[in-house]
C-alpha cells in the first residue's frame, strides 16, 4: 500500500482490527496493518468500506480457509517488519514453504486469490522445484490429477505432435507401463516367472527367432495377430524354457554377464516378436496395428517369405562372410578425423 | 485413494511452469494430463529439436504457438569428420519459412550442423521484428551477403555468433550494414571468417555498442589493431584475438598490455593464431581472472604455454594443443585447481611419430591435481590400462570422457593388451558418465563393460573397435539412457542390430559407417519399424543393384514422427515400410 493510499483513508478506517470471513463462514478479527498487506483485502477496505465490524466482515475468496489465512497472516506479519535483512527474509521464506505439497497447493491458490504476489511467487517456485525431475506419473500422483491423455496422444502416431524426441521416450515408457498393467490382469491365471536370466548368445537369439519355438514363423503379421494373442501364453512358456536351458552358456570364451530381468528383456532382444509381445518391451511400445492393417495380406505373405529366406541365408554364411570383410577392412588406414587438416574444436 | 484434483486457475499453473525451463521437465509436464498439456503448450517459449528430421516444422508450430526461441540440430556428429557427403540435407529453410509465418515475435535461433542459405538469413532479417540472437555452429551454405541482410535489418540484434561455420566470404563490408544508430550488440563472433572485415567499421561498431560483452575476431584482424579495439570496449568479458603476431616492437607490446589491463571484466580468451611468444606477456595482467582459455590454435612451445597457464589460477576451461606436453599438464594440475574441462588437440595428427612429449601421463597428472575435472577430450599417441584405471579412480565425477589415441587399434603400450580393462574402469567408476569416445585396441569385452556400467551414458562414439556383433549387442541392450550412438569401421553386422531393433526407437539416432550391416537388414528394419527413418548412404549406386547381403557404406537411423524425408540426395536411400513405394 502506498502512502498516498493511506492519506486518502478516512480516519475511522484506521482501526487496529479488521473482520474477515473465511471459506468455512467463520469470522475472525485480524490486525488491520497486517491484513492490508493483501491487495484484495486492502481493496475491500478502501473501496467498499468493508471489514470495520463483524456485520460487514470482508468475505474472503473460497480458497482461503482459516488455516490458510493464518499461514498467510504469519507471512505478512514477518515481512511487514521493515528492519529485516534480505538474508533473514530469504531464510524465513525457505522455511515457510517446507510444508507438504497439498498444503503448498492450497497456499498458492489462497495467495493468488488474495493477489499477494510475493507469496504466489514463492509458492510457485516451490511447486516448480517439486515438479522438476519427476516423471509424469509421479507428478500426477502428487497433484491428484486424472490420467486422461489418450494412448494415441501419448504415443504420437505419424500425424501427431511432439517437438522433442525425449518426449517420445517418456510417452513410450508410460504407454508400456499401462499395457503392462493391462497384461498382468489378463494373465492373472498364468504363472509368470519373475526372474529370467537372458544369457543366450546372439546366434541363439536369431535361431530362436527363426523357428525353434513351436508356432513362431519368423515375422508375425497382422493376420496372425489374433492367433498369436491366444498363443501368447504358450510362447511365454517356451521363452522361459529356452532361457533356463542356456543358463551357463559361454560364448566366445567370455561369460555373458548375468543379468536378471523380467520376461520383457527377452522379447526386447527380438524385434521380430513385437507383434505378439508388443506389450512387454521395456522401452518401446510396439503398436504396429495401424500400419499392418493397411498392407495387402498377399504382399505380407511375400514379405514373410523373403524375410525367412534372408534370415536363413544370414545364418548359414555368416562366419565366412565376416572373415572376408574383416580382412579387407584391415587394409584401410583411415584416421579418426578428417583428412583435410581441419580439425573442429567444437566437435 | 482418489482425491479431488487440486485445481489451480490456469494463470497460476502457468506461473508455476514459468519457473520450469529444462526440456525434459517441460516434456514431463505435458504428459501429466490433458489440461496440463494444453496449458504447457501455450506457455512454452523455448523449443529444442535435436534432430531436424525427427519432427516437421508444421507440427512444431502447430503445437507450440508462442515460441520465442528455437534451437535445431541437423547433420549427425560424424559430419565433423567429413563422413557425411555433400548435399546430405539438414536444410533449415523449411523451418525458417514455417516460423516466419507462425512466430512473428521469435527472438532467438540457434542452429548446429545445418545448411543455412542467404535466403534463410534474408527471411530471418525481414520476418522477425524482435530478432535478437543468431548462433550458427558448424553451419554452412551462406555468404557475407546474408550477414549483411541481418546487420541491416535486425534492429534489436544482440548476439551474432558464427562458430566454426563455413561462410563464403564475399565482402568484408557487410559489417558496415549495421546502421550508425544501432548499439545493442552484446556478442559478436566472426572467428571463422576467412577474409578481412572492414576494420574501421568494426572499430566504430565496437565502440558504440557499450553493452558488448563478447568479441571474437577472425584471424585477419592484425595484432596492432587489437589495442584500439580493446580500448573501445573495456567492459568486454570474452575476447577472441585475431592473429597474434607482428613485428616485435616494444611500444606495441606496451600499448597492448595497457589495453588488456584496462579490461577488468575479461574472463575468457581465445584466438591466438600465429602467436609470437614475445607478445604473450601482454595478456598476463588478465590471467588470474580467466575462467576460459582457448589456445587450440596457438602453435607455441611448452615453456611459453607454461608461463601463461601457470598464472591462470581461476581457469575452468582449457583448450590447448599438445605442445603443452606432460610437463605443462603437470603445471596445470598444480595451478589450475578449479579446472572443469580440458581439451588437448593434436598439433601433427598425420605424422607417424610423436612430435611432442605428450603421453598418458599428462592426463593422469591433471586427473590427480584437478579435483573438479569433469570433461575431457584428449588426443595422444599412447595409453595404458593402468593409466586409465588411475584416471577413473581419481575422477569418479567425470561426465564426459573422450580419448583419441591417434593410431587406430593401438594397444596398451606397456602390456600390449587391449584397452578393455582401462575403459572398463572408466565406466565403472564414473557413474555419471554421459559421453564417451573410445579408441585403441578394443575387443567385445569393453562393450560388455559399457553395457553393464554405462547406465547413464547418453552418447557413445566408437571407431576401429570390437570383434563381433556381441559388442554392439552389449551396448544396445545395456545402456539404458543411450541417445546417440555413432560407429565407424567396426565389425558389427546385422544380428545385434536386428535383435535390438526396438532399442532404436528409444534413441535419437544411430550412425554406422564402414561396418558390416547388410542391405537386406536395412530393408528389414525399415519395413518393420515405421517410426524410424532408416537411411542408407551409398555412393556406389543403387543398393538394389547389389546382393542383399552386401554391407552398406553408411547407415543413419533415427526416430521420427514426421515420416520419411523428401529432400534426400541421390546417394541416400530410405528403407520404406512398403517396398513397392521405395524411391531411389
Amino acid at each position: 500500500m502506498s502512502e498516498i493510499d493511506m492519506a486518502v483513508i478516512k480516519p475511522e478506517m484506521m482501526k487496529p482490527y479488521v473482520w474477515l470471513q473465511t471459506s468455512d463462514d467463520s469470522i475472525q478479527q485480524v490486525e488491520q496493518e497486517i491484513a492490508m498487506f493483501c491487495p484484495l483485502i486492502c481493496q475491500e477496505i478502501i473501496q467498499k468500506g468493508l471489514g470495520s465490524s463483524k456485520n460487514c466482515a470482508i468475505c474472503l475468496p473460497q480458497q482461503v480457509s482459516p488455516t490458510m489465512l493464518s499461514l498467510i497472516l504469519d507471512y505478512c506479519r514477518f515481512h511487514q517488519v521493515p528492519g529485516r535483512s534480505n538474508k533473514e527474509r530469504k531464510a524465513y521464506d525457505e522455511k515457510f514453504v517446507r510444508i507438504d505439497t497439498e498444503r503448498l497447493c492450497e497456499l498458492t491458490s489462497a495467495a493468488d486469490s488474495l493477489q499477494l504476489k510475493p507469496l504466489v511467487d514463492l509458492t510457485s517456485r516451490a511447486l516448480a522445484r517439486i515438479i522438476e525431475g519427476k516423471s509424469p506419473e509421479e507428478i500426477r500422483d502428487i497433484f491428484h490429477l486424472p490420467d486422461d491423455l489418450t494412448e494415441e496422444e501419448k504415443l504420437e502416431p505419424l500425424r501427431n505432435i511432439t517437438a522433442d524426441p525425449r518426449i517420445r521416450l517418456l510417452n513410450r515408457l508410460y504407454a508400456k507401463k499401462r499395457k503392462e498393467l493391462k497384461e498382468r490382469e489378463r494373465l492373472k491365471n498364468i504363472e509368470v516367472e519373475e526372474e529370467l536370466v537372458d544369457e543366450r548368445s546372439v546366434d541363439d537369439l536369431l535361431s530362436f527367432i527363426n523357428g525353434n519355438s513351436g508356432e513362431s514363423k519368423g515375422v508375425k503379421t497382422s493376420k496372425n495377430k489374433k492367433k498369436n494373442r491366444r498363443k501368447k501364453e504358450q510362447q511365454k512358456h517356451s521363452l522361459k524354457e529356452e532361457a533356463s536351458e542356456l543358463n551357463k552358456k559361454e560364448v566366445n570364451g567370455h561369460d555373458i554377464r548375468h543379468r536378471s530381468s523380467e520376461a520383457e528383456r527377452i522379447s526386447e532382444t527380438s524385434c521380430l516378436h513385437y507383434a505378439e509381445d508388443g506389450t512387454i518391451t521395456p522401452k518401446v511400445e510396439f503398436d504396429d496395428g495401424d500400419i499392418d492393417d493397411e498392407i495387402d495380406p498377399a504382399l505380407k505373405e511375400k514379405i514373410d517369405r523373403e524375410v525367412e529366406d534372408f534370415a536363413r541365408r544370414l545364418n548359414s554364411d555368416w562366419p565366412e562372410r565376416m572373415q572376408e570383410l574383416l580382412s579387407s577392412g584391415q587394409e584401410r588406414k583411415t584416421m579418426h578425423f578428417t583428412t583435410d587438416g581441419f580439425l573442429r574444436r567444437h566437435a | 485413494m482418489p482425491r479431488v484434483a487440486y485445481s489451480f486457475p490456469e494463470e497460476v499453473l502457468e506461473h508455476v511452469f514459468s519457473f520450469i525451463e529444462c526440456d525434459r521437465d517441460r516434456g514431463s509436464i505435458s504428459l501429466v494430463c490433458k489440461s496440463w498439456y494444453e496449458i504447457e503448450r501455450w506457455c512454452r517459449r523455448r523449443v529444442f529439436v535435436g534432430n531436424c528430421y525427427a519432427v516437421s516444422p508444421a507440427t512444431v508450430v502447430k503445437r507450440f504457438p508462442k515460441v520465442r526461441s528455437m534451437a535445431i540440430k541437423g547433420k549427425p556428429h560424424f559430419a565433423d569428420f567429413n563422413l557425411v557427403p555433400e548435399g546430405w540435407g539438414a536444410y533449415v529453410f523449411p523451418w525458417i519459412k514455417a516460423m516466419a509465418v507462425a512466430y512473428p515475435w521469435l527472438q532467438e535461433i540457434r542452429l548446429k550442423r545445418m545448411v543455412v542459405t542467404d535466403d534463410c538469413l534474408e527471411l530471418i532479417a525481414k520476418s522477425f521484428k524482435n530478432f535478437a540472437v543468431l548462433v550458427l555452429t558448424s553451419c554452412e551454405g551462406f555468404t557475407t551477403d546474408g550477414l549483411a541482410a541481418i546487420a541491416a535489418n535486425c534492429r534489436n540484434l544482440r548476439e551474432l555468433e558464427l562458430r566454426e561455420s563455413e561462410v563464403e566470404d564475399i565482402c568484408g563490408h557487410w559489417l558496415s550494414h549495421f546502421p550508425d544508430s544501432y548499439t545493442s550488440l552484446v556478442s559478436l563472433n566472426i572467428s571463422c571468417l576467412g577474409n578481412e572485415v572492414n576494420l574501421s567499421a568494426l572499430e566504430r561498431l565496437v565502440s558504440r555498442c557499450t553493452n558488448l560483452k563478447t568479441l571474437r575476431l577472425n584471424r585477419a584482424v592484425p595484432l596492432d589493431k587489437l589495442a584500439n579495439l580493446l580500448r573501445g570496449a573495456p567492459q568486454l568479458v570474452e575476447l577472441g584475438t585475431g592473429t597474434y603476431t607482428a613485428e616485435m616492437r616494444p611500444e606495441v607490446l606496451a600499448n597492448l598490455a595497457e589495453a588488456f589491463s584496462g579490461c577488468k571484466q575479461l574472463k575468457s580468451l581465445s584466438g591466438f593464431w600465429d602467436v609470437l611468444p614475445s607478445y604473450l606477456p601482454a595478456v598476463y595482467p588478465v590471467c588470474s581472472n580467466l575462467t576460459s582459455l582457448n589456445l587450440s590454435y596457438a602453435t607455441i612451445q611448452s615453456s611459453d604455454l607454461i608461463k601463461l597457464v601457470s598464472q591462470c589460477e581461476s581457469l575452468r576451461r582449457l583448450w590447448v594443443l599438445d605442445y603443452i606436453e606432460d610437463a605443462g599438464l603437470e603445471v596445470i594440475a598444480a595451478s589450475c585447481k578449479d579446472l572443469r574441462e580440458l581439451r588437448v588437440f593434436p598439433s601433427d595428427p598425420f605424422g607417424l611419430e610423436a612430435n611432442v612429449a605428450l603421453t598418458e601421463q599428462g592426463l593422469v597428472s591433471v586427473s590427480e591435481g584437478c579435483t573438479k575435472l569433469q570433461s575431457v577430450l584428449y588426443f595422444c599417441r599412447q595409453m595404458s590400462n593402468a593409466a586409465l584405471n588411475t584416471i577413473a579412480r581419481n575422477r569418479p565425477n567425470m561426465t564426459r570422457f573422450r580419448l583419441c589415441i591417434i593410431e587406430p587399434r593401438a594397444p596398451d603400450y606397456l602390456t600390449h593388451q587391449p584397452l578393455d580393462a582401462g575403459f572398463g574402469a572408466i565406466v565403472e567408476h564414473c557413474k555419471d558418465l554421459r559421453r564417451l569416445s573410445l579408441s585403441g585396441h578394443l575387443t567385445d569385452r569393453v562393450f560388455e563393460y559399457i553395457g553393464t556400467y554405462g547406465k547413464k551414458l547418453e552418447m557413445l562414439s566408437v571407431a576401429f573397435a570390437g570383434e563381433t556383433d556381441l559388442g554392439l549387442h552389449h551396448v544396445l541392450s545395456g545402456c539404458d539412457n543411450l541417445r546417440k550412438l555413432e560407429i565407424r569401421d567396426c565389425p558389427f553386422g546385422d544380428k545385434a542390430l536386428l535383435a535390438n531393433a526396438a532399442k532404436l526407437e528409444t534413441m535419437r539416432s544411430l550412425w554406422m559407417s564402414s561396418c558390416l550391416v547388410s542391405y537386406g537388414a536395412c530393408k528389414l528394419l525399415g519395413l518393420k519399424l515405421p517410426r524410424l527413418n532408416v537411411e542408407v548412404i551409398d555412393e556406389r549406386g543403387p543398393p538394389d543393384s547389389r546382393p542383399d547381403s552386401t554391407p552398406v557404406e553408411k547407415l543413419y537411423i533415427y526416430r521420427t514422427v514426421s515420416g520419411p524425408r523428401l529432400d534426400m540426395p541421390c546417394y541416400v536411400w530410405r528403407m520404406e515400410d512398403d517396398s513397392a513405394l521405395r524411391i531411389s
